[in-house]
């Protein structure tokens, strides 16, 4: 895996690009701004089904979520720049598996909200409550987000072999 | 601070957390400005207006922390005080909206002038320089600790 991940960054010049002098922070810079229109975009969303703008038409407020979209592929190609240039302080990192997990449940619950409230949810009217299925799934996902945000802080810490956790 | 690992990684997560939100919502307004929200009446977002000083506050508690765990990296780092000028810039711009979006001259259907687009421009290249410059401040200080000059 290692190997795969090193001749794949090798290959495409992405490891010569992120060992350059100012590689690293730009592609760091761009993960956060990722972070940043996801929080603004599906962050917001989230909170506003919790209740919080109650005066916010969910509707109008849901047309920001493809910018969400566009911050979660940035994340994921600046995440795959990450990893694929230096696999063996990722892979065996116990934050980094710990910010996956958390971004594979916020896949689900997003999937499970798509599936089952959304369109109830869009139509709420203004100054009223979203259902509750739907505050729940607000309340997860938001609670995933900032999880992520955390797992990313910690995995500078536990980079091996300096980590611990109850799987390793 | 700088001893505790769990005092330094949660000031250093705070932060984190608090900036996501604050460009977050910043982003989500400058975003119904330029007109990428349909019928979009900014005085509903006063509850994100809120939410938004506490993140700052807490920005600002979690920083203060972070700046006393090494003061020397940050202080005699100029990445730092650029940093600063584009945050409060930005800061200043958001107060902007929220000073004309409440007050009684608002326009009366509660729409955004469309002459605050260009300062939604201005604040969403404000908070993409201030995150760039946080970043970069690993990577551009010279003096790591003050015992250097003693």
């Amino acid at each position: 895996m290692i190997e795969f991940l090193l001749n794949f960054s090798q290959s495409t010049g992405i490891f010569t690009f992120m060992n350059s002098q100012w590689g690293w922070p730009v592609v760091e810079s761009f993960h956060f701004l990722g972070l940043s229109m996801l929080i603004g975009t599906v962050g917001v969303f989230d909170l506003r089904l919790l209740g919080v703008g109650k005066e916010i038409e969910m509707a109008s407020l849901h047309k920001l979520v493809p910018f969400g979209v566009a911050g979660f592929f940035l994340n994921v190609i600046t995440g795959t720049m990450f990893l694929s240039s230096a696999p063996d302080q990722y892979i065996y990192n116990p934050a980094i598996q710990s910010k996956l997990f958390f971004l594979l449940l916020a896949g689900i619950n997003m999937l499970v909200f798509y599936n089952t409230v959304a369109a109830e949810a869009k139509s709420t009217p203004m100054a009223s409550n979203a259902p509750t299925r739907a505050r729940i799934i607000g309340g997860v996902s938001l609670l995933c987000w900032c999880a992520v945000i955390v797992c990313g802080r910690l995995i500078t810490y536990y980079r091996p072999p300096y980590h611990w956790c109850l799987w390793c | 601070m700088r001893e505790s690992g769990p005092a330094f990684f949660t000031s250093l997560s705070l932060h984190s957390l608090a900036m996501g939100f604050v460009v977050g919502i910043n982003f989500a307004i400058a975003l119904g400005i330029l007109g990428f929200i349909p019928r979009f009446n900014p005085r509903s977002f006063d509850k994100f207006f809120t939410l938004h000083w506490y993140a700052c506050l807490l920005i600002l508690l979690s920083g203060l922390a972070l700046l006393l765990a090494y003061p020397a990296k940050a202080l005699t780092n100029p990445v730092f005080f650029a940093k600063l000028i584009a945050l409060s810039s930005a800061l200043l711009i958001t107060f902007k909206f929220q000073k004309q979006f409440f007050s009684e001259a608002a326009t009366e259907a509660g729409m955004a002038s469309s002459s605050l687009k260009p300062w939604a421009t201005l604040s969403i290249f404000l908070w993409v320089a201030t995150i760039t410059m946080g970043r970069f401040l690993a990577y551009t200080h010279e003096i790591l600790l003050a015992s250097r000059f003693f």
